[in-house]
């Protein structure tokens, strides 16, 4: 498959139109179902598609991070038979950053401080930007609206993504599961990533969508064993 | 014949440069009487210490190779290796890592821990040596062990606890508090050879009660026993120290201890913890590689009753001839066996078994499981496995990285001359990765590895060590040539200019290889070249890879493929054929998208944030691509890959950009495609070298 067609074919599409999109987005779901896996996916298309991509991680190191974009693009060239794959793969390293912090001593200043150098400096100017591992459970809602508003100042996409727990089975009026139901008018977007007992598979649950993108439902499919979104 | 291997402690000592390594290792030398007298490693006696054997490193005041030494404390033997700590001799120190089973992290209490001291702790992680540390110099000014150990938490993310506290610092040092036995102790006598134990003084009695308490908490977590006694308030000194120790070979605390060894206090009590809280070699699980199932990994027992598997780990060029230090991890080598090198199959008989202490020996007749000896009048390669003759394992994988970069070494004289093929015959064995050929048209020696520092060290060792004076032209990077795509041949060999001809035809292809370097597929079926040319074509090929037409590199990653041709009943001939193949190359290879390669580096540079920016631009400047940073402490480490021939002088650029806070690592990465506008450069440069030449 040519990589034209490969990005035009993604079943991300609807989530990420091929024109400009500049919300900035949440995904939630329970420990271990899926969400760097998603990420990476949106990420990779953004990447196919020429743009850069600024990955910050939290409390991953920096090996497993760049594990898990190899595995999954390897999942895609081999299911897509996509042509001039090592080409491909050679610009995705050269237009991705991926920098890690340690959960404990993660701010916002932080974040900020490290990020602005990056950009001011013209050393690496994002098209998207992931944050990947933050607790909302812990983070404050300034913290985390401060952050949307870096996103937003720099005028790129942002996705965030994020845990949820169990005992915290409470729902926000729009639908949000907690921890992230106070987190709602930060995000443009929020999508619950979840298991549907019944078509044995996870689902990717649009909770709300301000940005008219997306009609709100069960847009996309997660395999379980690949973790590869299907439509 | 069980032996006893819980007396057996094989140690490294391994720290930032100047933290007083040397020092330390002389004077335990000293407190268990191997050496009789102190020198000093920049002493005035011009003696100089005991383990820096080399030269150079004496000049220096550093410690390039590891040199093992052998002594006994309270019964137990230590063998200890002193490792580099430099970051550039990385292939020492891990050389080294593999063959302790604990380590001493040396950190100066003035300085602290540097980022030398990360990277050498990082290695250790790596390597899973559970460590203790001791902060050294707390005579010098403004000495702060506990500043120190708080950085050991906080910068290396180990559980640092305080077995001792300090009785005075500075200049006031007098002694340190055990926190385990609740004693003071004092170093009595001209070395400090006395110790003398005494109540704490009133004045650090609150204090070392805190910090007791600190070591029993940390320590409880370790062991239920001490838990209950330390809640009824009877612990005692044994259950502390099982359970220091079980966390200590779990990786899981770092047990600190402190003193100075330039003013002779508290070597010994660092000495007891070695013997206390260090691992014996069965405490430590070493694998191996199995080479009859394709190198799978398995698990060596420390048994002296098990197959014989041993590493050599150094070799060294002494007075009494090529000395080679191994570590026996199973069974027993005795002299007069017959032991087989699994690298080369090669089978040898043990000569002379020696035990080392730095220059001098002690003949012993047999060494099994967990000791480090020496061998003597063996031929083989640093890295090799000895092994008894019914197995076939070998402690590390047969690769080795090919150089990336390259240097001309032209002898002053013929005397040079003569040293020079020495010391390049010694250095080829003792590292892998040290490589040397003759340039045959320029008639000049060529060396090769894997950095700049690599092969000027060795030059340094040439000149002081061997005393072949050369003279040294620039450093090059090993670039190569490779094709893209496939392309095909028909090429006819034809002379005939009196005398008797040369007749050969040749066709087939050439396509890129994805891994290895050359690979010749013979399809010549009814013997349209006769069988015994076949070779000739080969020859014909490889010959062609040694130069490519773009810039004189050598070309890798081809196969070719011949599955036609014809021959001439007389004229046909093996030069004939090989000039064929030759000339087939040659034509084929402009159609095959013949690039440029050159060698790409993952370069890590480690310093505080705030020259995040400056540093990455630095990067980005020498067509670097950024991977990625994370934290380490207060420290930023930033990952990219950087092509070598843009990384010379970086270390002083990094300097300047960093205040000399940022340091860096350097290793190789892979080979890559010159971008097309160097690319150019290169090529035109090529040319012009080539019409220089002629």
């Amino acid at each position: 498959m040519r990589k034209e067609d490969f990005i035009k074919k993604n079943p991300l599409r609807v989530l990420q139109p091929e024109n400009e999109d500049r919300r900035v987005g949440l995904i939630m779901a329970r420990a271990g179902l899926g969400k760097t896996a998603i990420l990476v996916q949106l990420a990779l298309d953004c990447l196919m598609r020429g743009k850069r991509v600024l990955h910050v991680s939290i409390g991953q190191n920096l090996d497993k991070t760049r594990a898990w974009y190899y595995d999954i693009f390897k999942d895609m060239v081999e299911k897509s038979e996509l042509e001039d794959a090592a080409a491909i793969q050679e610009d995705i390293h050269r237009n991705r950053l991926i920098m890690t912090f340690n959960e404990a001593s993660f701010s916002r200043a932080k974040f900020e401080e490290r990020l602005n150098d990056l950009v001011s400096q013209n050393i690496f100017k994002p098209d998207c930007l992931l944050v990947d591992g933050l607790d909302l459970a812990t983070v404050k809602h300034d913290e985390v609206a401060g952050m949307r508003d870096f996103v937003k100042e720099q005028g790129v996409q942002g996705w965030f993504s994020a845990v949820c727990h169990r005992e915290q089975a409470g729902k926000s009026p729009e639908g949000t599961q907690l921890p992230c139901d106070e987190l709602d008018d930060i995000f443009d977007t929020v999508i619950m990533l979840m298991k549907e007992p019944k078509q044995k598979c996870l689902v990717l649950n649009v909770v709300k969508d301000d940005s008219g993108i997306t009609t709100p439902g069960n847009i996309l499919h997660l395999d379980p064993a690949t973790l590869m979104i299907n439509p | 014949m069980k032996k006893n291997l819980e007396n057996v402690r094989n140690i490294g000592i391994s720290a930032h440069i100047d933290s007083g390594k040397t020092t330390l290792t002389e004077r335990i030398l000293f407190y268990t009487q191997r050496i009789h007298a102190i020198h000093e490693v920049r002493g005035k006696d011009g003696v100089g210490a005991k383990m820096d054997s080399m030269e150079l490193e004496k000049e220096r005041g550093i410690t390039i190779q590891s040199a093992a030494t052998y002594c006994t404390w309270k019964d137990h033997k230590i063998n200890i290796i002193d490792t580099p700590g430099h970051v550039d001799f990385t292939i020492e120190v891990e050389r080294a890592l593999r063959v302790l089973d604990g380590a001493v992290l040396i950190l100066c209490s003035v300085g602290g821990v540097q980022s030398q001291s990360i990277t050498v702790n990082r290695q250790m992680t790596r390597y899973k040596v559970p460590r203790i540390a001791f902060i050294n110099k707390c005579d010098r000014s403004g000495a702060n062990p506990f500043r120190v150990a708080d950085q050991i938490r906080d910068k290396l993310g180990l559980n640092a606890i305080m077995m001792q506290l300090p009785i005075g610092l500075e200049g006031d040092l007098e002694g340190l508090v055990d926190l385990v036995t609740m004693k003071a102790i004092y170093f009595d006598g001209d070395n400090g050879e006395v110790l003398r134990e005494e109540e704490i003084p009133a004045n650090m009695a609150d204090d070392a009660e805190k910090y007791r308490e600190e070591l029993l908490d940390a320590a409880s977590m370790f062991s239920d026993d001490l838990m209950e006694a330390v809640l009824e308030g009877t612990p005692t000194p044994e259950m502390i120290h099982d359970a220091v120790r079980k966390a200590t070979l779990s990786l899981e605390m770092a047990p600190v201890f402190m003193g100075s060894a330039y003013k002779n206090k508290g070597v010994q009590l660092l000495l007891n913890a070695v013997n206390g809280y260090l691992p014996e070699p069965t405490d430590i699980v070493n694998t191996a590689l199995d080479l009859d199932k394709d190198e799978e990994e398995m698990v060596v027992e420390s048994d002296p009753e098990g197959p014989l598997i041993s590493l050599a780990f150094k070799l060294e060029d002494g007075r009494y001839g090529q000395l080679t230090y191994i570590r026996v991890y199973s069974g027993v080598m005795k002299k007069g066996d017959t032991i087989v090198n699994s690298r080369s199959g090669k089978k040898v008989k043990v000569g002379r078994l020696v035990r080392m202490h730095a220059e001098e020996m002690e003949e012993i007749d047999e060494a099994s499981a967990g000791d480090i000896v020496a061998l003597f009048g063996i031929d083989c390669a640093s890295g090799d496995t000895f092994t008894s003759s019914e197995i076939s394992m070998s402690m590390s994988s047969m690769h080795v990285p090919a150089p990336v970069i390259s240097l001309a070494i032209i002898p002053k004289d013929n005397k040079a001359q003569i040293n020079m093929s020495k010391a390049l015959n010694r250095f080829t064995k003792e590292d892998p990765t040290f490589k040397t050929f003759v340039d045959h048209e320029t008639n000049e020696s060529i060396i090769s590895g894997m950095g700049e520092l690599h092969l000027e060290v060795y030059v340094e060792r040439m000149k002081r060590e061997y005393g072949a004076d050369v003279e040294v032209g620039q450093p090059q990077v090993a670039y190569r040539e490779t094709i893209t795509k496939r392309a095909e041949f028909n090429y006819t060999h034809k002379k005939q200019t009196g005398g008797s001809g040369q007749f050969g035809r040749v066709a087939g292809y050439i396509e890129p290889l994805e891994e290895g370097e050359y690979e010749f597929v013979d399809k010549i079926v009814g013997g349209v070249i006769p069988r015994e040319y076949i070779p000739s074509c080969d020859k014909g090929f490889q010959k062609s890879l040694v130069k490519g037409s773009l810039a004189e590199a050598p070309i890798t990653g081809i196969r070719a493929e011949i599955n036609d041709g014809s021959s001439h009943a007389v004229d046909s001939s093996d030069v004939a054929f090989q000039l064929a193949a030759s000339g087939a190359f040659r034509e084929a290879y402009k159609k095959a998208g013949p690039v440029l390669m050159e060698p790409i580096m993952k370069v890590a540079v480690e310093g505080p944030a705030e020259f995040q920016g400056a540093i990455m631009g630095s990067l980005n400047q020498r067509r670097g691509i950024i991977a990625g940073t994370f934290e380490e402490g207060t420290y930023t480490v930033i990952e990219s890959e950087v092509p070598l021939s843009e990384m010379f002088g970086y270390s002083t650029v990094l300097r300047s950009l960093t205040q000399g806070k940022a340091e860096f690592t350097m290793e190789f990465k892979t080979y890559r495609q010159v971008p097309k506008n160097v690319a150019e450069e290169l090529i035109e440069e090529a040319k012009k070298r080539k019409a220089e030449k002629k």
